[in-house]
């Protein structure tokens, strides 16, 4: 979200009243639900500075920075949970999260809210916690929606999250969520907007089945699938003019695991898109996944590396509405996690973007960031 | 024969300094004096401490720690969660950070700690026996380590 477009949204009246209201109700709801509430707040900071190398195009040749704060508050009680997340950088202030929950019993929370997409593996592991993901960069697959991501990232409507123990130690996570989806909008998905509930989205649906075979680590292997109806602004872009809506199925299998010292994980993503064109259906279907692989070589020490791939995604019709999603990227890189938390990491990686035409844009580019969290 | 009594007090003298030690270097698993809680399992109080919902006679448990003791906090890491300090806070961070999930409540002296086992029954904590032994207002659930 642009700067103009953020002191916008914060303009107006409405929006920002009923933002109070539902506040207001949420904390009425926990008042009348226990006497004995908790609240935890956190913010996540980090500092980076990259520099990209592409000798064919001068739009991916050049440095950067970007320095990000973002703050996290919870409020519990007996039966209600509220969660906010608000993110702010030298490029965009958004609330991320905002959401409530009833406690429907010990394991078991139905959300109203904005929240991220349950479906997104990386993205429900690390939200906008930088501090917590060892790397420095996010895979293309799960990039946010302003930052070329394929899938949409933020749901606005309702989640159940439940959990069932199977044995002393492991369990299964169910997940499921009904909501509004982004909208397509020059070249990127645009997430509706909690402050702006006019801005017009369609459905998106989605479920996950997570196993865990030890509840008390972050072993997991979980199965997601997704539906969403992407409405078009058809005027944002020229490529979009006879494109009416996007009809994106999802099918994702991700997986985490850790021997000892070392940790895997993945997530492969099976994309069933139709573009409905004025005058025409597209089919298009491919496939985009990561494997990250870490070497825990001291307490402060870790070696990491990440190989983003993809299959028929080159033709991908929907994909070339997003030049700047990322298709391709080895990476490789160095954490050292120093005092209590905080961390400095050294990534270096030969990627490609997805480009405007079937040909991917390749550049090299080597990334440095601080990052901590606090308290 | 005439030195046996003798020799008793002087044994029972010489264990009192040993008992209290003991009774020192224990460490135990302690609720309110009034809390349902009566027995916990290993695995249980692990959970409760890592943030995963535990529920002991349709009681949903609530883990309090210690913050002003340093020995007794690297026994509870080493004994209880088995795992460092950095890696236990990290584990805490990652379930608040994905679904707000409370973090354990931290108390800095005994009577805060006390006040709150008394009014709260589904809390339990860890201290040291002796404070145990020395507080009426709780009450021993098991043993967590002892001074070998």
């Amino acid at each position: 979200m642009t700067h103009r477009r953020k002191f916008q949204v914060f303009r107006r009246r409405r929006p920002v009243t009923m933002l109070a209201s539902f506040l207001l109700a949420t904390f009425v709801a926990s008042a009348s639900a226990q006497a004995e509430p908790q609240h935890d707040a956190f913010v996540f900071l980090s500092l980076e500075g990259y520099q990209m190398h592409s000798s064919l195009n001068p739009e991916l040749d050049g440095p950067g920075h970007r320095a990000t704060a973002d703050f996290l508050y919870s409020y519990n009680s007996d039966n209600f949970r509220f969660l906010a997340e608000y993110i702010l950088s030298n490029t965009e202030g958004e609330m991320e999260r905002l959401k409530a929950a009833w406690r429907i019993d010990d394991s078991t929370l139905l959300w109203l809210g904005r929240f991220h997409a349950i479906t997104n593996y990386w993205t429900t592991e690390f939200h906008h916690g930088q501090y917590m993901q060892t790397s420095i960069s996010r895979p293309g697959l799960e990039e946010w929606e302003d930052e070329s991501g394929p899938m949409p990232s933020h749901i606005t409507g309702l989640s159940l999250e439940s959990d069932f123990a199977l044995g002393e130690k492991s369990g299964i996570s169910l997940g499921l969520a009904a909501g509004l989806a982004p909208r397509f909008e020059g070249n990127q998905l645009v997430a509706f907007d909690i402050l702006d509930p006019g801005s017009g989205h369609e459905l998106s649906l989605s479920g996950r089945l997570v196993y865990r075979p030890d509840v008390l680590t972050m072993k997991q292997i979980g199965l997601a699938v997704a539906h969403n109806e992407i409405d078009v602004v058809s005027d944002s872009n020229p490529n979009l003019v006879d494109l009416n809506s996007i009809r994106q199925s999802t099918f994702g299998i991700f997986y985490n695991w850790q021997w000892q010292d070392w940790r895997l994980s993945m997530n492969w993503v099976y994309f069933d898109v139709e573009m409905q064109y004025r005058d025409r259906d597209v089919d298009d279907e491919f496939l985009l996944g990561y494997v990250q692989g870490e070497y825990k070589a001291s307490d402060d020490w870790t070696i990491f590396g990440r190989v983003e791939i993809g299959d028929n995604e080159d033709l991908s019709e929907y994909l070339q509405l997003l030049p700047n999603v990322i298709a391709h990227r080895h990476m490789l890189g160095l954490r050292w996690d120093f005092a209590d938390s905080h961390a400095l990491t050294l990534e270096l990686a030969d990627t490609s973007t997805q480009g405007a035409a079937f040909e991917h844009a390749n550049f090299k580019e080597i990334r440095i960031q601080w990052s901590a969290v606090f308290p | 024969m005439r030195l046996r009594p003798l020799q008793l007090l002087i044994f029972a003298i010489m264990a009192m300094p040993a008992q209290a030690a003991l009774a020192e270097t224990a460490v135990v698993l302690v609720t309110g004096s009034d809390s349902q809680i009566n027995e916990m399992s290993t695995l249980d109080i692990r959970k409760a401490y890592m943030g995963i919902s535990v529920t002991i006679n349709r009681l949903s448990v609530r883990a309090v720690r210690h913050n002003d003791d340093d020995r007794l906090n690297k026994i509870f890491l080493q004994s209880v969660v088995a795992m460092s300090r950095r890696s236990y806070e990290r584990r805490l961070l990652s379930l608040f950070l994905k679904f707000g999930t409370p973090r354990p409540v931290e108390v800095s002296n005994h009577d805060e700690l006390t006040e709150l086992l008394e009014k709260d029954p589904r809390s339990i904590t860890y201290m040291w026996k002796s404070d145990a032994d020395a507080d009426p207002g709780v009450r021993i659930i098991r043993v967590l380590w002892q001074e070998t």
